[in-house]
């Protein structure tokens, strides 16, 4: 028997039907920002941004019928849409020597792929889903490169607490990564 | 699990979050501990996935955003044929019947359903404000939200000012869009929400904060 469907292809499978436009509100709230924030780093434009993302969830909202939650999470589905509305903007863009210009910077700069950025987004959405004491610890350990040392001196926790938190932090990111789809479980 | 106490060291010497000293006692006891190994490797892919979350915040879009896309999702949803027939076949009759819909009349009933009842109104109303600017709004109630017909005059001519048309109750607003004046001051626009007929109040055209013109639906 297949696993039942997840909240948010609950979502998907309803956006065809729902006249109310609950559906769609829901599912923009739930991947909207993460998305913005995804094509926004890769094009480098604010009002870009804000039409890909409306063509994201549009292009969803077309093609909600296609999707099948048994070969991809929504959120992997999404970032799918999300990637190739970008790489037609650059498209189009790359016919206006000013936006085109900006695009290949800004690739060359961070150097980072669009793979790359879609697993980076993931990965902060994912982080954003820990408790604020979890998340502190890995931003403050990875992110800052303290020591669980500097880390106990600087929140006044017990060097203990601080490396058991940074271990449990840990575990809760694998498993919120493997309900994402974005680690294998 | 066993209650081995190098465990809980695990996440910060796999984010090399540890003394020299303790790394190094921990990685010796990793290697003769087959439960430690098996949770070191078990989190050991996620220091690089981290990495490349490195500065990514999650923002928050314009709110604009939302209500463009339902806007589009709205506006983009194929209207039935079902009741495109019916509404032919009641103007014929109406026609037929020599029946005049008021024009002066606030709404306007346009298509009757298979019992005889209105589906579809149409409402009119008038916007004014302080600044000589008015406008008349026909408000047309479709299946995701409503379209909102709207002819402005009396807005400063030539003015590049980007206009929003809100509508709006005492607790929310929607917008359903913007537009500009022409050279005379005026604008004939239609613009649609996914607010529907009976959840708003009033019709706003707003200038960023400034409000232009009103309307009230009661």
């Amino acid at each position: 028997m297949p696993p039942p469907p997840t909240e948010d292809a609950q979502l998907v499978e309803r956006l065809r039907t729902d006249e109310s436009g609950e559906a769609m509100r829901s599912l923009y709230r739930i991947y909207g920002g993460e998305l913005y924030g995804f094509a926004h780093r890769s094009l480098g434009d604010r009002g870009l941004a804000e039409e890909i993302v409306q063509e994201v969830f549009l292009r969803a909202w077309r093609h909600a019928g296609r999707y099948d939650p048994s070969r991809a999470a929504v959120r992997t589905w999404l970032y799918q849409i999300c990637r190739h509305a970008i790489i037609d903007a650059r498209r189009r863009a790359s016919a206006r020597p000013g936006l085109a210009h900006e695009a290949t910077d800004e690739e060359a700069a961070g150097g980072a792929t669009l793979e790359q950025a879609m697993l980076g987004w993931q990965v902060a959405a994912a982080l954003e889903r820990l408790t604020p004491e979890h998340r502190q610890m890995i931003r403050m350990a990875q992110f800052r490169g303290l020591t669980m040392r500097e880390i106990s001196e600087h929140t006044g926790l017990p060097l203990g607490t601080v490396k058991s938190r940074t271990w449990y932090a840990l575990r809760s990111l694998r498993l919120v990564l493997e309900e994402m789809g974005v680690v294998p479980s | 699990m066993t209650g081995c106490h190098v465990r809980e060291e695990l996440g910060a010497y796999l984010l090399g979050a540890l003394d020299p000293e303790e790394h190094d006692a921990v990685a010796a006891h990793v290697r003769d501990c087959p439960e430690c190994a098996a949770e070191r490797d078990r989190l050991a892919a996620l220091p690089p996935l981290i990495a490349h979350a490195d500065g990514l915040e999650i923002p928050a879009p314009p709110p604009a955003v939302e209500e463009r896309l339902l806007d589009r999702v709205a506006s983009s949803r194929p209207r039935p044929h079902r009741r495109r027939r019916f509404r032919m076949r009641s103007a014929l009759v109406a026609g037929l019947a020599g029946l005049v819909i008021g024009a002066a009349a606030t709404a306007l009933a346009l298509s009757f359903g298979d019992d005889g009842t209105p589906q579809v109104r149409t409402y009119q109303l008038a916007l004014a404000g302080t600044s000589g600017a008015s406008a008349r709004a026909e408000l047309q109630p479709g299946r995701g939200g409503t379209v909102v017909h709207l002819w402005v005059r009396g807005l400063p001519p030539g003015s590049k000012a980007v206009y929003e048309v809100r509508c709006e109750n005492a607790k929310w607003s929607a917008s359903a869009g913007t537009f500009r004046a022409d050279d005379q001051g005026r604008a004939v626009v239609v613009l649609t929400t996914a607010a529907r007929v009976g959840e708003y109040e009033r019709i706003r055209v707003v200038r960023g904060d400034e409000s232009v013109l009103t309307g009230s639906l009661n």
